[in-house]
């Protein structure tokens, strides 16, 4: 039996819904069946990667209990092979497979949505950020101001109440019952410092993060900003509101000076 | 204690544990780092990397680079090693001795590899590509085994003298996946340890594991046993002074504690490099054989 024909046998062995043995595998003195040896490798696979869904959907998993969790992470593991040399990365789709399993729970895949964007802003990329001091120096030069946002910024949109479960669970509180919003809200979630952070959005606050991000990472100028923000949210006084939000934003380190660190 | 023994004796560097490297020196001579750990974009992980790095000099230990893997070695998981390697400027960079996985899937797991002359050929190949991109010879770990192939044509000693007669690579002796894989497979280690080349071992691993009775598991999350003690010195005595550090990957205890482990080897070092220990014990080893 070649390498390749081992390789293949073996791998797909472990991503067997049981666990058959394989006679490639030597029976030896010490008592244990090829069939148990084959079995500590088929085991530690799973238990593995339902390790670090558990790591990484910290939340998810209390709010679900370890019973109800350990049974999605099981299933998630047995249809989906990991693909990441980061193992990390492994829980990338879950919150995706939790909006399948549990149609009638939307606040699950909600929360689990916010436990990985979360994980990810930990050690995504750095930039240097921009203070009010490089925003007034640009003022000062008359120069065309773009916002750019540092990379680690994303958001979600929530339908249910996700953010008070998530904090209650943080706080180690029974977490409220689930409720429908009146409107979807919009998170922003990113890296501080070394800590991921986020909060809600308003309407106005979530288009204005619209525009900064929709260049991508070229991000977008106050003018075009502020003028798009004139037309949507005409009976707003735009340039107070603007002005608050960028304090904010700084105040936040959201907005990146380009440079990488 | 010992002093004048090349880089002294080190620790896995843990997350547990950051606050205690930069809050204050540590009788620590070298850390270990888990290099995918540290192969993102950026972050804590980056910036504690960074600031503990500049007081202690470090090794470079990957889990994922599955060099024994019929499909090669993935070029993007080597450029980012490579990237790594440039900010840390480690002594030197290892991995294991094993397969992680085939065709896109990973098994993240160190999976034992037949020891064929196939096998050898296909590790020579990945080895000879990770060291044209490392520019540094490739460290290779031995693994714990639970299960062995049917198609072995040699012993697993033999296999990795081949690798590093083939390759110029070096050994990352872990004394205690010697021990659990000779209880899992009925060898005897001190075969093992006569059986690979002195001059390759450039870093003996420490660590515990799991006894299930009817199988040892290679865990990392208990300290280290007597019986491994018992194996680190005679793996002393055959090839005197290797850098050594203890590995604790689970249940790990605070950093006293890992120290106090470390002071038991630095001990036991001591005792069998020096005095006459070794005549004493070179005479018991041979009489024993």
């Amino acid at each position: 039996m070649k390498l390749a024909e081992l390789q293949n046998d073996f791998q797909r062995a472990l991503f067997d819904t049981e666990c058959k043995g394989a006679d490639w595998i030597s029976e030896s003195a010490r008592g244990l069946s090829a069939r148990d040896r084959l079995d500590i490798y088929y085991n530690a696979y799973r238990f593995r990667l339902v390790d670090v869904l558990l790591d990484t959907f910290e939340h998810t998993a209390i709010y679900l209990g370890d019973d109800w969790f350990n049974q999605l992470a099981m299933d998630y593991v047995q249809s989906h092979p990991s693909t990441y040399k980061n193992i990390g990365l492994y829980g990338k789709n879950f919150p995706g497979f939790l909006a399948e399993q549990l149609p009638d729970d939307k606040e699950v895949s909600e929360l689990a949505l916010m436990d990985w964007k979360l994980r990810r802003a930990f050690d995504g990329p750095d930039s240097a950020v921009m203070t009010l001091d490089d925003l007034q120096q640009l003022a000062s030069e008359g120069s065309e101001i773009c916002l750019q946002p540092v990379p680690t910024l994303t958001t979600c949109t929530h339908e249910f109440n996700t953010l008070e479960i998530w904090n209650a669970i943080d706080q180690d509180e029974t977490p409220p019952v689930v409720t429908q919003l009146p409107d979807p809200v919009d998170i922003l979630i990113w890296r501080k410092g070394h800590s991921p952070h986020f909060r809600s959005l308003s309407q106005i606050e979530s288009a204005a993060i619209a525009r900064v991000c929709s260049r991508d990472t070229l991000g977008d100028t106050l003018d075009n900003i502020g003028a798009a923000l004139e037309k949507d949210f005409p009976d707003v006084d735009v340039a107070t509101e603007f002005g608050l939000m960028l304090h904010r934003w700084l105040d936040d380190e959201i907005i990146s000076t380009g440079i990488l660190n | 204690m010992i002093s004048g023994f090349g880089p002294g004796f080190g620790l896995g560097l843990r997350t547990q544990h950051y606050n205690d490297f930069l809050a204050e020196p540590q009788p620590v001579e070298w850390l270990e780092v888990i290099s995918d750990n540290y192969m993102v974009d950026g972050g804590k992980p980056l910036a504690m990397l960074d600031q503990i790095r500049a007081n202690y000099p470090m090794v470079m230990h990957g889990v994922s680079m599955s060099i024994g893997s019929i499909n090669g070695l993935d070029k993007d998981y080597l450029r980012k090693l490579k990237k790594l390697e440039q900010r840390v400027e480690p002594m030197w960079v290892s991995d294991h001795l094993c397969w992680s996985g085939v065709h896109g899937r990973n098994l993240h797991d160190l999976l034992p590899l037949p020891y064929t002359q196939e096998a050898l050929q296909v590790v020579k190949r990945n080895v000879e590509q990770a060291q044209e991109v490392l520019q540094r010879p490739l460290v290779l770990e031995n693994v714990s085994s639970y299960a062995e192939y049917e198609q072995s044509e040699m012993t697993e000693w033999e296999f990795l003298s081949a690798v590093c007669q083939a390759t110029g690579s070096k050994l990352l002796l872990d004394i205690n996946n010697i021990y659990v894989s000779s209880f899992n497979h009925d060898f005897s280690p001190t075969d093992f340890i006569e059986g690979v080349p002195v001059e390759s071992v450039t870093q003996f691993h420490l660590a515990g594991h799991l006894d299930r009775g009817d199988i040892l598991i290679d865990t990392h999350d208990h300290p280290v046993c007597d019986a491994v003690w018992d194996l680190y010195r005679q793996a002393l005595l055959h090839f005197g002074y290797v850098p050594t550090m203890i590995e604790r990957d689970d249940n790990i205890p605070t950093l006293p504690e890992l120290i106090a482990e470390l002071d038991v080897a630095r001990a036991i070092a001591n005792e069998v490099l020096t005095g006459n220990y070794q005549e004493q014990n070179k005479i018991a080893l041979c009489q024993g054989r």
